[in-house]
């Protein structure tokens, strides 16, 4: 969360907030991210939602999570940036 | 491959020749480089390295050796392997006649043409895996060796120039009974072993396998290897018997990298790059690890755990192979010969205690049995056994013969059937395609014709691995003998659809932008980044970032624990954020269970907990325990009471309106001595404060008395209104 913007002029330096080492789940679509989100086990990892597409993981829960995608069937690509 | 990087060796040489004590490399330097003047140690280096590279200067410091040590160096040479045990050059040295084993080692350690493995292959304090304990002398170095033992290596660029050298070994098909008929020479095709290789990585895959603290295998996975019908299979073109020849695969694979040791376990590692480079190239790493292999010998088999110094195979096998490349090009020569031949002259063999049990005939065992299938011997049976030569790619890789095409012309070699099923004809099968197969389906047969099978987790796999759902389509289609099949195409694109459904992230790196337009912006300038929402993009590679762009605001390590950015306002429910020090499990968080509000501060954003709010996040699986961890961690605060009671509403017992008779009394003292006294201890039902007790109506009258009997006198009753 940034505080309210004032938009930087043509060549300025951009304000910017840099996340490092998150842990995020990123889904085809909104449907797909309802799902995973009403999975109890799921949600107990899931810290909450940044976009429709995109949920947050709590630190350190990557692998659970990992494993429970592929208990419910799914094949998730893991991208390590 | 590393052993054709010269900036590896000179880069090795560097750090082995500064872990030498100033006397010692002055010593070595002395014969190496021949310096004039007494030049800086770090002069002294570079230009030991230097002088290595020169070729002209290496064969002058050759000229100047004896003849045993340029031997050891040609040996070296021949085999391309440069790490040696120092034990098997002793062995190697006596076997060729010399009387001094250690000698001619001693004398190229000197020389600076030979350098001791002080390479842990970690890193150590100093940061490149060398040890700071700087060796002395050569004779301190061969009584403690450290850890690496007492390994030796020779760069390629000095052991080539001394292969010329004559060894003195002899033509042994001399000596050789001729006879009548014999029958064709059989040469194999060279895939058995990266088959082989090739289906215990996918096994490996699919479960590691679990290490005892000496090295062996536990009960189940050594099972597992002795059953499994593929590695435990003999070839189809078996010449003899393989001893403990899936454990045989495992030493190989080791050794390849194939598999790879963490945390007790084998894990599968990468795929040889060699493969891709073709069959001469994977062969040829086959070769070099052949002459490292110590987990398994052809007497013994499997010998887990046992070390490595004190094996005599490795030489053993050179000189197997030297003598053979001793034979004129069209002879043959039984390995009974062979072995004879060496059990005379390699000391192992001839010491006088050996026991009968290591007297038992070997070599027949490695050239039929492991040599053969690795295309490195040619057989041929005759009337009094098999006779064996070394194929084109034997003699080449012993300098005997130029580098043979070994590769298959590409041709339509896969019959890709509608049921999943690929059988793969092994006379079009390459080493790289046989490597892009094992990531793609698992080998279900080998043979002349090897059957495998694509399924959902194999196709992942390969997907995983890189491939793509094009690829794996162009390789089927381009070795097909037919036309793919419709359903096998729609079950491909099916699985990779899948897998493409849903992407983790374990350690992204995320850019928060305070509007789209900055995000619009930062990408109109070149960010590098995936966008994830209007304001968020995720960036592959943190240092693609120009900082020069942008303005740091924050930056947020979420491995590192939670950072405290909320205040709590005096009402306990409304909780007022720091927007610069917040994060984004924050942002996710709170809307969960509180409500934002409006009216928020510059600089800070406001939520309250409401009744509503705290349901939702109920509903959702919020607990008490977690909502208390989150104010100590995000406030630094207990929860507050009107938080708790909010939380807790609806499961503690439900709040009641009574009636009570109340005694107050003058201090709380009295009221401790009337809740203590036994006469007026069982007469008070209840406290409710410092000087308030309530008091059954049943019990005024008595109570009255007993108050009475202890002095005191209870006033009238005040009536409610």
């Amino acid at each position: 969360m940034l505080n309210d913007p004032i938009r930087p002029a043509g060549g300025a330096r951009i304000p910017v907030k840099l996340h490092r080492r998150v842990c995020l789940v990123q889904t085809e679509d909104g449907v797909l991210a309802e799902e995973l989100m009403a999975r109890k086990k799921l949600a107990q990892d899931i810290v909450g939602r940044l976009t429709e597409c995109v949920l947050l993981v709590r630190p350190g829960r990557v692998e659970s999570v990992v494993q429970e995608l592929q208990k419910m069937g799914h094949t998730p690509q893991v991208r390590s940036s | 491959m590393y052993l054709a990087d010269p900036a590896f060796w000179t880069e090795l040489q560097r750090h082995t020749l500064n872990c030498y004590d100033e006397a010692l490399l002055r010593q070595v330097a002395a014969r190496l480089v021949k310096p004039r003047n007494q030049w800086p140690v770090e002069d002294l280096i570079e230009r030991g390295v230097a002088t290595l590279e020169n070729p002209a200067v290496i064969d002058r410091r050759l000229h100047d050796l004896t003849p045993p040590a340029r031997r050891v160096l040609a040996l070296i040479g021949l085999s391309r392997q440069p790490y040696w045990q120092l034990g098997n050059l002793v062995e190697l040295t006596l076997a060729l006649g010399h009387d001094d084993g250690l000698q001619p080692v001693l004398e190229l350690l000197e020389a600076g043409l030979m350098y001791p493995s002080l390479h842990r292959g970690s890193d150590t304090g100093n940061g490149n895996g060398f040890s700071d304990r700087k060796i002395k002398s050569f004779e301190q170095w061969l009584a403690a060796p450290g850890p690496m033992g007492l390994r030796v290596f020779a760069p390629p660029t000095i052991a080539s120039r001394a292969i010329g050298e004559d060894l003195g070994l002899p033509d042994l098909s001399a000596e050789e009974p001729q006879i009548a008929t014999l029958h064709p020479i059989q040469e194999a095709d060279g895939l058995e072993w990266l088959l082989r290789l090739a289906v215990l990585w996918q096994q490996v895959h699919a479960a590691p396998l679990r290490r005892t603290l000496n090295g062996d295998f536990f009960k189940r996975d050594l099972e597992r290897l002795q059953q499994d019908p593929l590695l435990s299979a003999a070839p189809a073109d078996r010449l003899t018997d393989v001893p403990d020849l899936p454990f045989l695969t495992v030493a190989l694979a080791e050794l390849q990298g194939v598999v790879v040791q963490s945390d007790g376990e084998l894990r599968a590692g990468p795929l040889p790059a060699s493969w891709d480079n073709g069959l001469t190239n994977a062969l040829e790493t086959l070769w070099l690890d052949l002459l490292r292999l110590s987990a398994w010998t052809p007497l013994d088999g499997w010998r887990a755990g046992e070390s490595a110094a004190g094996n005599p195979f490795p030489s053993a096998y050179l000189l197997a192979f030297l003598l053979l490349a001793r034979l004129p090009e069209d002879a043959t020569v039984r390995p009974e010969t062979l072995e004879r031949w060496i059990v005379t002259q390699h000391p192992y063999w001839t010491n006088e205690s050996l026991r009968p049990s290591r007297q038992k005939p070997w070599l027949e065992t490695f050239l039929l049995g492991v040599a053969y299938p690795a295309r490195l011997v040619q057989a041929r049976r005759g009337e009094d056994g098999w006779r064996v030569r070394l194929t084109p790619l034997g003699r080449w890789l012993l300098g005997a013969g130029d580098a043979p095409n070994l590769e298959a012309v590409p041709t339509q070699t896969l019959l890709v059937q509608p049921n999943l099923q690929i059988l793969a004809y092994r006379q079009g099968l390459t080493s790289s395609l046989a490597a892009r197969l094992t990531q793609f389906a698992s080998w279900e047969t080998l043979g002349a014709a090897c059957m495998l099978q694509l399924q959902p987790e194999t196709v992942y796999r390969a997907l995983e691995a890189g491939q793509s759902f094009e690829g794996i389509r162009l390789t089927l289609e381009q070795h097909g003998t037919r036309a793919l099949p419709p359903a096998v195409l729609d079950s491909l694109r099916t699985w990779a659809n899948k897998r493409d459904r849903i992407t983790v992230y374990p350690s992204a790196t995320l850019l928060e932008f305070t509007s789209a337009e900055d995000l619009n912006d930062a990408l109109a300038r070149g960010l590098k980044a995936e966008r994830l929402s209007d304001r968020l993009a995720a960036v592959a590679n943190e240092g693609d970032i120009e900082y020069r762009l942008f303005r740091l605001a924050g930056t947020r390590d979420y491995a590192l624990p939670p950072e405290k950015c909320v205040s709590v306002e005096a009402d306990g429910v409304t909780i007022s954020i720091d927007l610069a020090r917040s994060d984004l499990l924050l942002e996710t968080e709170v809307p969960r269970f509180a409500e934002r509000l409006d009216h928020s501060a510059s600089g800070r954003r406001q939520y309250r907990l409401t009744p509503a709010s705290l349901s939702a996040g109920r509903s959702m699986g919020l607990t008490l325990a977690t909502l208390e961890t989150w104010f100590h961690q995000r406030a630094g605060q207990p929860l507050p009471a009107a938080a708790r009671m909010l939380m807790t509403a609806g499961q503690v017992e439900a709040p009641r309106l009574q009636h009570h008779l109340i005694l107050h009394v003058a201090s709380e003292e009295l009221a401790d001595g009337l809740e203590q006294w036994p006469q007026t201890r069982e007469l008070i039902e209840q406290r409710l404060g410092p000087t308030a007790l309530v008091v059954a109506e049943e019990n005024v009258t008595v109570l009255t008395e007993r108050l009475h009997a202890a002095g005191f006198v209870l006033t009238k009753r005040v009536e409610r209104d």
